[in-house]
Protein backbone atom coordinates (compact mmCIF):
# COMPACT_ATOMS: atom_id res chain seq x y z
CA UNK A 1 0.00 0.00 0.00
CA UNK A 2 1.16 3.48 -0.75
CA UNK A 3 1.51 5.83 2.18
CA UNK A 4 -0.25 8.97 1.03
CA UNK A 5 0.30 11.20 4.03
CA UNK A 6 4.07 11.42 4.05
CA UNK A 7 4.60 12.45 0.41
CA UNK A 8 1.91 15.11 0.82
CA UNK A 9 3.68 16.47 3.89
CA UNK A 10 6.86 16.58 1.85
CA UNK A 11 5.17 18.58 -0.94
CA UNK A 12 3.53 21.10 1.34
CA UNK A 13 6.73 21.86 3.23
CA UNK A 14 7.73 25.43 2.37
CA UNK A 15 11.31 24.18 2.05
CA UNK A 16 10.27 21.99 -0.87
CA UNK A 17 12.37 23.50 -3.67
CA UNK A 18 9.55 24.48 -6.02
CA UNK A 19 10.94 27.95 -6.60
CA UNK A 20 7.91 29.60 -4.95
CA UNK A 21 10.35 31.11 -2.42
CA UNK A 22 11.34 33.73 -5.01
CA UNK A 23 7.88 34.81 -6.17
CA UNK A 24 5.16 37.00 -4.71
CA UNK A 25 2.89 36.86 -7.81
CA UNK A 26 2.09 40.55 -7.59
CA UNK A 27 1.70 40.77 -3.81
CA UNK A 28 4.97 42.67 -3.46
CA UNK A 29 3.41 45.55 -5.42
CA UNK A 30 0.79 45.90 -2.69
CA UNK A 31 3.47 45.65 0.00
CA UNK A 32 5.39 48.53 -1.57
CA UNK A 33 2.22 50.56 -1.92
CA UNK A 34 1.59 49.85 1.77
CA UNK A 35 -1.80 48.40 0.99
CA UNK A 36 -0.51 45.18 2.52
CA UNK A 37 1.35 46.17 5.67
CA UNK A 38 0.40 43.90 8.57
CA UNK A 39 -1.32 40.66 9.48
CA UNK A 40 -4.82 42.06 8.97
CA UNK A 41 -4.22 43.52 5.50
CA UNK A 42 -2.22 40.51 4.36
CA UNK A 43 -4.95 38.18 5.60
CA UNK A 44 -7.55 40.02 3.49
CA UNK A 45 -5.29 39.84 0.44
CA UNK A 46 -4.55 36.17 0.99
CA UNK A 47 -8.26 35.36 1.19
CA UNK A 48 -9.02 37.09 -2.11
CA UNK A 49 -5.96 35.52 -3.73
CA UNK A 50 -7.18 32.10 -2.67
CA UNK A 51 -10.82 32.60 -3.59
CA UNK A 52 -10.11 34.16 -7.00
CA UNK A 53 -6.68 33.44 -8.42
CA UNK A 54 -6.19 30.00 -6.88
CA UNK A 55 -9.78 28.88 -7.35
CA UNK A 56 -10.25 30.01 -10.96
CA UNK A 57 -6.75 29.50 -12.27
CA UNK A 58 -4.27 27.22 -10.48
CA UNK A 59 -6.77 25.17 -8.47
CA UNK A 60 -9.24 24.59 -11.26
CA UNK A 61 -6.35 23.66 -13.57
CA UNK A 62 -5.15 21.18 -10.95
CA UNK A 63 -8.60 19.54 -10.86
CA UNK A 64 -9.04 19.49 -14.65
CA UNK A 65 -5.55 18.05 -15.10
CA UNK A 66 -6.43 15.27 -12.68
CA UNK A 67 -9.60 14.49 -14.64
CA UNK A 68 -7.65 14.48 -17.89
CA UNK A 69 -5.17 11.98 -16.42
CA UNK A 70 -7.97 9.79 -15.09
CA UNK A 71 -9.46 9.70 -18.58
CA UNK A 72 -6.00 9.06 -20.06
CA UNK A 73 -6.51 12.17 -22.13
CA UNK A 74 -3.00 13.52 -22.63
CA UNK A 75 -4.11 16.08 -25.18
CA UNK A 76 -6.44 17.64 -22.61
CA UNK A 77 -3.62 17.70 -20.06
CA UNK A 78 -1.33 19.58 -22.44
CA UNK A 79 -4.12 21.87 -23.56
CA UNK A 80 -4.38 23.03 -19.92
CA UNK A 81 -0.68 23.81 -19.97
CA UNK A 82 -1.21 25.99 -23.04
CA UNK A 83 -4.25 27.76 -21.55
CA UNK A 84 -2.43 28.56 -18.31
CA UNK A 85 0.53 29.98 -20.16
CA UNK A 86 -1.48 32.04 -22.66
CA UNK A 87 -3.80 33.42 -19.97
CA UNK A 88 -1.03 34.87 -17.85
CA UNK A 89 -0.63 38.31 -19.37
CA UNK A 90 2.05 39.64 -17.05
CA UNK A 91 5.41 38.63 -18.50
CA UNK A 92 7.22 38.32 -15.20
CA UNK A 93 4.56 36.12 -13.61
CA UNK A 94 4.23 34.04 -16.78
CA UNK A 95 7.97 33.38 -16.84
CA UNK A 96 7.95 32.73 -13.09
CA UNK A 97 5.22 30.11 -13.47
CA UNK A 98 7.05 28.57 -16.36
CA UNK A 99 10.35 28.36 -14.49
CA UNK A 100 8.68 26.90 -11.41
CA UNK A 101 6.79 24.40 -13.55
CA UNK A 102 9.93 23.24 -15.27
CA UNK A 103 11.84 22.95 -12.02
CA UNK A 104 9.01 21.08 -10.30
CA UNK A 105 8.65 18.69 -13.22
CA UNK A 106 12.35 17.81 -13.20
CA UNK A 107 12.47 17.39 -9.46
CA UNK A 108 9.29 15.33 -9.29
CA UNK A 109 10.49 13.14 -12.12
CA UNK A 110 13.57 12.37 -10.03
CA UNK A 111 11.28 11.40 -7.14
CA UNK A 112 8.60 9.60 -9.14
CA UNK A 113 9.71 8.66 -12.67
CA UNK A 114 6.22 8.75 -14.17
CA UNK A 115 5.72 8.63 -17.97
CA UNK A 116 3.51 11.73 -17.96
CA UNK A 117 6.24 13.76 -16.24
CA UNK A 118 8.79 12.44 -18.69
CA UNK A 119 6.54 13.52 -21.55
CA UNK A 120 5.96 16.91 -19.92
CA UNK A 121 9.70 17.52 -19.60
CA UNK A 122 10.29 16.36 -23.16
CA UNK A 123 7.55 18.64 -24.49
CA UNK A 124 9.01 21.58 -22.59
CA UNK A 125 12.42 20.87 -24.05
CA UNK A 126 10.91 20.78 -27.54
CA UNK A 127 8.96 23.97 -26.82
CA UNK A 128 5.65 22.18 -27.24
CA UNK A 129 4.73 22.76 -23.60
CA UNK A 130 5.50 25.57 -21.16
CA UNK A 131 5.30 24.12 -17.64
CA UNK A 132 3.11 24.86 -14.65
CA UNK A 133 3.45 23.58 -11.10
CA UNK A 134 -0.32 22.93 -10.73
CA UNK A 135 -0.15 20.36 -13.52
CA UNK A 136 3.03 18.75 -12.21
CA UNK A 137 1.52 18.44 -8.76
CA UNK A 138 -1.65 16.97 -10.19
CA UNK A 139 0.36 14.34 -12.07
CA UNK A 140 2.26 13.35 -8.93
CA UNK A 141 -0.90 13.18 -6.79
CA UNK A 142 -2.55 11.01 -9.42
CA UNK A 143 0.44 8.69 -9.43
CA UNK A 144 0.31 8.45 -5.62
CA UNK A 145 -3.42 7.68 -5.82
CA UNK A 146 -4.26 10.58 -3.55
CA UNK A 147 -7.96 11.32 -3.92
CA UNK A 148 -8.87 14.42 -5.90
CA UNK A 149 -10.20 16.39 -2.96
CA UNK A 150 -7.12 15.81 -0.79
CA UNK A 151 -4.83 16.56 -3.72
CA UNK A 152 -6.55 19.90 -4.30
CA UNK A 153 -6.39 20.83 -0.63
CA UNK A 154 -2.71 19.97 -0.51
CA UNK A 155 -2.00 22.05 -3.58
CA UNK A 156 -3.90 25.04 -2.21
CA UNK A 157 -2.34 24.72 1.23
CA UNK A 158 1.21 24.42 -0.06
CA UNK A 159 0.75 27.44 -2.34
CA UNK A 160 -0.71 29.49 0.51
CA UNK A 161 2.05 28.29 2.81
CA UNK A 162 4.75 29.61 0.46
CA UNK A 163 2.97 32.96 0.16
CA UNK A 164 2.75 33.22 3.94
CA UNK A 165 6.43 32.40 4.36
CA UNK A 166 7.25 35.03 1.74
CA UNK A 167 5.05 37.56 3.55
CA UNK A 168 6.79 36.81 6.84
CA UNK A 169 10.05 37.90 5.17
CA UNK A 170 8.65 40.57 2.88
CA UNK A 171 6.22 42.64 4.97
CA UNK A 172 7.62 41.52 7.49
CA UNK A 173 5.28 39.58 9.77
CA UNK A 174 6.20 37.67 12.88
CA UNK A 175 6.50 33.89 12.59
CA UNK A 176 3.63 33.46 15.04
CA UNK A 177 1.38 35.66 12.92
CA UNK A 178 2.31 33.62 9.89
CA UNK A 179 1.29 30.41 11.63
CA UNK A 180 -1.94 31.99 12.88
CA UNK A 181 -2.80 32.92 9.31
CA UNK A 182 -2.26 29.34 8.23
CA UNK A 183 -4.76 28.18 10.84
CA UNK A 184 -7.29 30.88 10.01
CA UNK A 185 -7.25 30.15 6.30
CA UNK A 186 -7.98 26.43 6.65
CA UNK A 187 -11.79 26.73 6.50
CA UNK A 188 -11.41 28.97 3.43
CA UNK A 189 -9.27 26.29 1.80
CA UNK A 190 -12.04 23.77 2.45
CA UNK A 191 -14.63 26.12 0.97
CA UNK A 192 -12.41 26.92 -2.02
CA UNK A 193 -11.92 23.23 -2.72
CA UNK A 194 -15.69 22.77 -2.83
CA UNK A 195 -15.99 25.76 -5.14
CA UNK A 196 -13.35 24.35 -7.51
CA UNK A 197 -15.31 21.10 -7.72
CA UNK A 198 -18.43 23.06 -8.72
CA UNK A 199 -16.83 25.17 -11.45
CA UNK A 200 -16.95 24.22 -15.08
CA UNK A 201 -14.21 24.06 -17.65
CA UNK A 202 -15.23 27.38 -19.15
CA UNK A 203 -14.47 29.13 -15.84
CA UNK A 204 -10.78 28.34 -16.23
CA UNK A 205 -8.29 31.19 -16.08
CA UNK A 206 -10.73 33.98 -15.27
CA UNK A 207 -8.43 36.85 -14.41
CA UNK A 208 -8.53 39.01 -11.30
CA UNK A 209 -8.02 42.32 -13.09
CA UNK A 210 -6.53 44.19 -10.13
CA UNK A 211 -4.11 41.38 -9.35
CA UNK A 212 -3.00 41.19 -12.97
CA UNK A 213 -2.31 44.92 -12.95
CA UNK A 214 -0.33 44.50 -9.70
CA UNK A 215 1.72 41.77 -11.39
CA UNK A 216 2.35 44.05 -14.37
CA UNK A 217 3.27 46.92 -12.07
CA UNK A 218 5.74 44.66 -10.26
CA UNK A 219 7.80 44.57 -13.43
CA UNK A 220 8.35 48.32 -12.98
CA UNK A 221 9.25 48.39 -9.26
CA UNK A 222 12.74 49.68 -8.73
CA UNK A 223 13.68 47.72 -5.64
CA UNK A 224 12.27 44.33 -4.97
CA UNK A 225 12.84 41.17 -2.97
CA UNK A 226 10.86 38.87 -5.26
CA UNK A 227 11.18 37.98 -8.93
CA UNK A 228 7.46 38.51 -9.52
CA UNK B 1 -29.60 28.65 -32.17
CA UNK B 2 -31.39 31.45 -33.95
CA UNK B 3 -29.44 34.63 -34.41
CA UNK B 4 -30.66 38.04 -33.37
CA UNK B 5 -28.10 39.63 -35.62
CA UNK B 6 -25.18 38.60 -37.80
CA UNK B 7 -22.61 40.29 -39.93
CA UNK B 8 -19.70 39.35 -42.16
CA UNK B 9 -16.99 41.48 -43.68
CA UNK B 10 -14.11 40.57 -45.90
CA UNK B 11 -11.40 43.05 -46.76
CA UNK B 12 -8.97 42.57 -49.63
CA UNK B 13 -6.16 44.69 -50.94
CA UNK B 14 -6.51 46.03 -54.46
CA UNK B 15 -3.51 47.99 -55.70
CA UNK B 16 -2.77 50.50 -52.93
CA UNK B 17 -6.16 50.42 -51.39
CA UNK B 18 -8.14 47.99 -49.24
CA UNK B 19 -11.72 47.44 -50.32
CA UNK B 20 -14.53 45.34 -48.88
CA UNK B 21 -15.07 42.38 -51.18
CA UNK B 22 -17.85 41.00 -49.04
CA UNK B 23 -20.20 42.73 -46.68
CA UNK B 24 -23.30 41.12 -45.29
CA UNK B 25 -25.61 41.74 -42.34
CA UNK B 26 -28.96 40.55 -41.10
CA UNK B 27 -31.32 40.95 -38.17
CA UNK B 28 -30.53 43.59 -35.60
CA UNK B 29 -27.00 44.28 -36.85
CA UNK B 30 -26.14 46.67 -39.65
CA UNK B 31 -22.96 47.99 -41.16
CA UNK B 32 -22.32 51.42 -42.55
CA UNK B 33 -20.70 51.86 -45.93
CA UNK B 34 -16.94 52.00 -45.51
CA UNK B 35 -15.52 55.41 -44.76
CA UNK B 36 -11.96 56.21 -45.86
CA UNK B 37 -10.70 58.23 -42.91
CA UNK B 38 -7.33 56.77 -43.82
CA UNK B 39 -7.04 57.09 -47.58
CA UNK B 40 -6.06 53.45 -48.13
CA UNK B 41 -7.87 51.65 -45.32
CA UNK B 42 -11.61 51.60 -44.80
CA UNK B 43 -13.35 52.06 -41.46
CA UNK B 44 -16.69 50.40 -40.96
CA UNK B 45 -19.15 51.04 -38.16
CA UNK B 46 -21.30 48.31 -36.70
CA UNK B 47 -24.78 49.49 -35.79
CA UNK B 48 -27.36 47.88 -33.58
CA UNK B 49 -30.77 48.80 -34.94
CA UNK B 50 -32.65 48.09 -31.71
CA UNK B 51 -32.11 49.99 -28.48
CA UNK B 52 -29.75 47.41 -27.03
CA UNK B 53 -29.19 43.75 -26.28
CA UNK B 54 -31.97 41.94 -24.43
CA UNK B 55 -32.68 38.52 -22.94
CA UNK B 56 -31.43 35.60 -25.02
CA UNK B 57 -30.03 37.67 -27.88
CA UNK B 58 -27.33 35.97 -29.93
CA UNK B 59 -25.01 37.89 -32.26
CA UNK B 60 -22.26 36.72 -34.54
CA UNK B 61 -19.64 38.75 -36.34
CA UNK B 62 -17.06 37.50 -38.82
CA UNK B 63 -14.22 39.64 -40.01
CA UNK B 64 -11.70 38.53 -42.56
CA UNK B 65 -8.66 40.41 -43.71
CA UNK B 66 -6.86 39.00 -46.73
CA UNK B 67 -3.12 39.37 -47.36
CA UNK B 68 -1.93 42.95 -46.81
CA UNK B 69 -5.50 44.21 -46.32
CA UNK B 70 -6.01 46.94 -43.72
CA UNK B 71 -9.32 47.47 -42.00
CA UNK B 72 -10.75 49.29 -39.01
CA UNK B 73 -13.94 48.16 -37.33
CA UNK B 74 -15.76 50.10 -34.66
CA UNK B 75 -19.30 50.74 -33.47
CA UNK B 76 -21.54 53.73 -33.90
CA UNK B 77 -22.35 53.93 -30.19
CA UNK B 78 -22.18 52.04 -26.90
CA UNK B 79 -23.45 48.51 -26.70
CA UNK B 80 -26.13 48.33 -24.04
CA UNK B 81 -27.05 45.09 -22.35
CA UNK B 82 -30.35 45.14 -20.45
CA UNK B 83 -31.58 42.62 -17.93
CA UNK B 84 -31.59 39.01 -18.99
CA UNK B 85 -34.06 37.16 -16.77
CA UNK B 86 -33.99 33.91 -18.75
CA UNK B 87 -30.91 33.65 -20.92
CA UNK B 88 -27.68 35.61 -21.10
CA UNK B 89 -26.84 37.60 -24.19
CA UNK B 90 -24.19 35.90 -26.33
CA UNK B 91 -21.89 37.64 -28.75
CA UNK B 92 -19.48 35.64 -30.86
CA UNK B 93 -16.84 37.26 -32.97
CA UNK B 94 -14.23 35.67 -35.16
CA UNK B 95 -11.45 37.54 -36.87
CA UNK B 96 -9.27 35.87 -39.50
CA UNK B 97 -6.15 37.68 -40.56
CA UNK B 98 -3.93 36.57 -43.39
CA UNK B 99 -0.26 37.46 -43.86
CA UNK B 100 0.64 41.10 -43.15
CA UNK B 101 -2.95 42.20 -42.76
CA UNK B 102 -3.98 44.83 -40.24
CA UNK B 103 -7.17 44.87 -38.20
CA UNK B 104 -8.05 47.58 -35.73
CA UNK B 105 -11.05 46.40 -33.77
CA UNK B 106 -12.06 49.08 -31.32
CA UNK B 107 -15.72 49.12 -30.39
CA UNK B 108 -17.35 51.61 -28.03
CA UNK B 109 -17.78 50.45 -24.43
CA UNK B 110 -20.26 47.88 -23.35
CA UNK B 111 -22.74 49.06 -20.74
CA UNK B 112 -24.22 46.33 -18.56
CA UNK B 113 -27.41 47.34 -16.77
CA UNK B 114 -29.16 45.87 -13.74
CA UNK B 115 -29.43 42.07 -13.85
CA UNK B 116 -27.65 41.83 -17.18
CA UNK B 117 -25.71 38.69 -18.05
CA UNK B 118 -23.43 38.86 -21.03
CA UNK B 119 -20.94 36.49 -22.58
CA UNK B 120 -18.59 37.49 -25.33
CA UNK B 121 -16.38 34.99 -27.13
CA UNK B 122 -13.84 36.30 -29.56
CA UNK B 123 -11.39 34.20 -31.55
CA UNK B 124 -8.64 35.79 -33.57
CA UNK B 125 -6.54 33.76 -36.02
CA UNK B 126 -3.42 35.48 -37.25
CA UNK B 127 -0.92 34.51 -39.89
CA UNK B 128 2.69 35.65 -40.13
CA UNK B 129 3.15 39.41 -40.10
CA UNK B 130 -0.49 40.14 -39.26
CA UNK B 131 -1.05 43.17 -37.01
CA UNK B 132 -3.85 43.47 -34.51
CA UNK B 133 -5.01 46.44 -32.47
CA UNK B 134 -7.91 45.39 -30.25
CA UNK B 135 -9.64 47.25 -27.46
CA UNK B 136 -12.55 46.56 -25.20
CA UNK B 137 -14.29 48.37 -22.34
CA UNK B 138 -16.74 46.99 -19.81
CA UNK B 139 -18.77 49.51 -17.85
CA UNK B 140 -21.68 49.38 -15.43
CA UNK B 141 -25.02 50.90 -16.36
CA UNK B 142 -27.07 53.22 -14.22
CA UNK B 143 -29.03 51.43 -11.53
CA UNK B 144 -32.02 52.71 -9.62
CA UNK B 145 -30.36 52.18 -6.25
CA UNK B 146 -27.10 53.78 -7.39
CA UNK B 147 -24.99 50.64 -7.08
CA UNK B 148 -21.91 50.44 -9.32
CA UNK B 149 -22.24 46.74 -9.89
CA UNK B 150 -25.88 45.92 -10.50
CA UNK B 151 -25.33 43.57 -13.41
CA UNK B 152 -25.35 39.84 -12.69
CA UNK B 153 -22.17 39.02 -14.56
CA UNK B 154 -20.07 39.74 -17.64
CA UNK B 155 -17.80 37.18 -19.20
CA UNK B 156 -15.38 38.00 -21.97
CA UNK B 157 -13.13 35.37 -23.49
CA UNK B 158 -10.63 36.46 -26.08
CA UNK B 159 -8.39 33.87 -27.68
CA UNK B 160 -5.69 34.81 -30.12
CA UNK B 161 -3.97 32.17 -32.23
CA UNK B 162 -0.82 32.89 -34.15
CA UNK B 163 -0.16 30.35 -36.89
CA UNK B 164 -2.74 28.09 -35.20
CA UNK B 165 -1.06 28.20 -31.79
CA UNK B 166 -2.84 29.82 -28.82
CA UNK B 167 -0.76 32.78 -27.74
CA UNK B 168 -3.12 35.02 -25.78
CA UNK B 169 -6.12 34.04 -23.70
CA UNK B 170 -7.75 36.97 -21.97
CA UNK B 171 -10.59 35.77 -19.79
CA UNK B 172 -12.39 38.45 -17.85
CA UNK B 173 -15.23 37.31 -15.64
CA UNK B 174 -16.86 39.98 -13.53
CA UNK B 175 -19.43 38.65 -11.11
CA UNK B 176 -20.28 41.23 -8.47
CA UNK B 177 -19.91 39.81 -4.95
CA UNK B 178 -18.67 41.32 -1.69
CA UNK B 179 -15.08 41.42 -2.97
CA UNK B 180 -15.62 42.78 -6.51
CA UNK B 181 -14.76 46.38 -5.72
CA UNK B 182 -11.82 45.53 -3.51
CA UNK B 183 -8.21 44.43 -3.61
CA UNK B 184 -7.07 42.39 -6.61
CA UNK B 185 -10.48 42.74 -8.22
CA UNK B 186 -11.63 46.23 -9.26
CA UNK B 187 -9.49 48.06 -6.64
CA UNK B 188 -12.20 50.60 -5.87
CA UNK B 189 -12.93 51.33 -9.53
CA UNK B 190 -16.04 50.50 -11.53
CA UNK B 191 -14.90 50.58 -15.17
CA UNK B 192 -12.40 48.31 -16.87
CA UNK B 193 -10.77 48.44 -20.28
CA UNK B 194 -7.99 46.81 -22.23
CA UNK B 195 -5.88 47.35 -25.30
CA UNK B 196 -4.13 44.46 -26.99
CA UNK B 197 -1.50 45.19 -29.59
CA UNK B 198 0.18 42.45 -31.60
CA UNK B 199 2.74 43.75 -34.04
CA UNK B 200 6.19 42.42 -34.95
CA UNK B 201 7.88 45.77 -34.24
CA UNK B 202 6.75 46.02 -30.62
CA UNK B 203 9.67 45.63 -28.23
CA UNK B 204 10.36 46.45 -24.60
CA UNK B 205 11.47 49.95 -25.45
CA UNK B 206 8.26 50.69 -27.30
CA UNK B 207 6.20 49.35 -24.39
CA UNK B 208 8.15 51.54 -21.95
CA UNK B 209 7.41 54.62 -24.03
CA UNK B 210 3.69 53.82 -24.14
CA UNK B 211 3.74 53.30 -20.38
CA UNK B 212 5.48 56.62 -19.76
CA UNK B 213 3.10 58.51 -22.03
CA UNK B 214 0.09 57.15 -20.20
CA UNK B 215 1.68 57.60 -16.80
CA UNK B 216 2.39 61.29 -17.34
CA UNK B 217 -1.30 61.92 -18.07
CA UNK B 218 -1.85 61.55 -14.32
CA UNK B 219 -5.41 60.35 -14.65
CA UNK B 220 -7.44 58.76 -11.90
CA UNK B 221 -6.93 55.22 -13.03
CA UNK B 222 -4.84 52.16 -12.29
CA UNK B 223 -3.22 50.40 -15.19
CA UNK B 224 -0.61 47.85 -16.08
CA UNK B 225 1.16 47.02 -19.30
CA UNK B 226 3.22 43.96 -20.12
CA UNK B 227 4.93 42.19 -22.97
CA UNK B 228 3.26 39.10 -24.43
CA UNK B 229 4.79 35.77 -25.52
CA UNK B 230 4.54 36.96 -29.13
CA UNK B 231 5.60 40.46 -30.17
CA UNK B 232 3.08 42.77 -28.61
CA UNK B 233 1.63 43.98 -25.34
CA UNK B 234 -1.43 43.97 -23.17
CA UNK B 235 -2.66 47.09 -21.41
CA UNK B 236 -5.27 46.66 -18.68
CA UNK B 237 -6.96 49.64 -17.06
CA UNK B 238 -9.29 50.25 -14.14
CA UNK B 239 -11.01 53.65 -13.89
CA UNK B 240 -14.02 55.50 -12.54
CA UNK B 241 -15.37 56.56 -15.91
CA UNK B 242 -15.58 55.67 -19.58
CA UNK B 243 -13.97 59.00 -20.40
CA UNK B 244 -10.78 58.08 -18.52
CA UNK B 245 -10.61 54.64 -20.12
CA UNK B 246 -11.03 56.22 -23.54
CA UNK B 247 -8.45 58.93 -22.92
CA UNK B 248 -5.83 56.32 -22.02
CA UNK B 249 -6.69 53.91 -24.81
CA UNK B 250 -6.85 56.65 -27.48
CA UNK B 251 -3.58 58.15 -26.29
CA UNK B 252 -1.91 54.77 -26.71
CA UNK B 253 -3.70 54.21 -30.01
CA UNK B 254 -2.54 57.55 -31.44
CA UNK B 255 1.03 56.72 -30.52
CA UNK B 256 0.70 53.28 -32.10
CA UNK B 257 -0.73 54.70 -35.30
CA UNK B 258 2.04 57.21 -35.74
CA UNK B 259 4.99 55.16 -34.47
CA UNK B 260 4.11 51.57 -35.27
CA UNK B 261 1.74 51.77 -38.23
CA UNK B 262 3.22 55.04 -39.55
CA UNK B 263 -0.21 56.41 -40.34
CA UNK B 264 -2.03 59.62 -39.63
CA UNK B 265 -4.25 59.55 -36.60
CA UNK B 266 -7.92 59.06 -37.27
CA UNK B 267 -11.00 60.25 -35.42
CA UNK B 268 -13.71 57.64 -35.43
CA UNK B 269 -15.75 59.17 -32.72
CA UNK B 270 -18.98 60.70 -33.69
CA UNK B 271 -19.93 62.75 -30.67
Amino acid sequence: MINRLLPLLQFSDSNFPSGAFSHSFGLETYIQEEVIKDKQTFSEALNVYLQKQLVYVDGLACRLAREALEEKNEAAFFHLDELLFASCLSKETRLGNQRMGERMAKLCYELYPEPILEKYIKNMKEKKAYGHSALVFSAVAFHLEVDKHTALQTYLFSTINSLVQNAVRGIPLGQTNGQKLLVEIQPVIEESTRKIMELSEEDLAAVSPGLEIAQMKHERLHVRIFMS
Amino acid sequence: MSLTGAMEIKAVKKAERTILSHCYYEGALKLTRPVYLDENAPSVYMIHVGGGYVDGDVYTTQIQAAREAELSVTTQSHTKVYKTPKKPVVQKTSIHMEENSLVEYMPDPLIAYEQARFVQETDVHMKEGARLIYSDMMTPGWAEDGRSFSYDWIRSMLKVYKNERLVVFDHLFLEPDESISGLMQMEGYSHTGMLLVLHDSVDEKFINIVYERLNTMNLEARFGISELPVKGFMLRILAHSTKTLEELIYKAHDYIRSNLLHRENIQWRKY
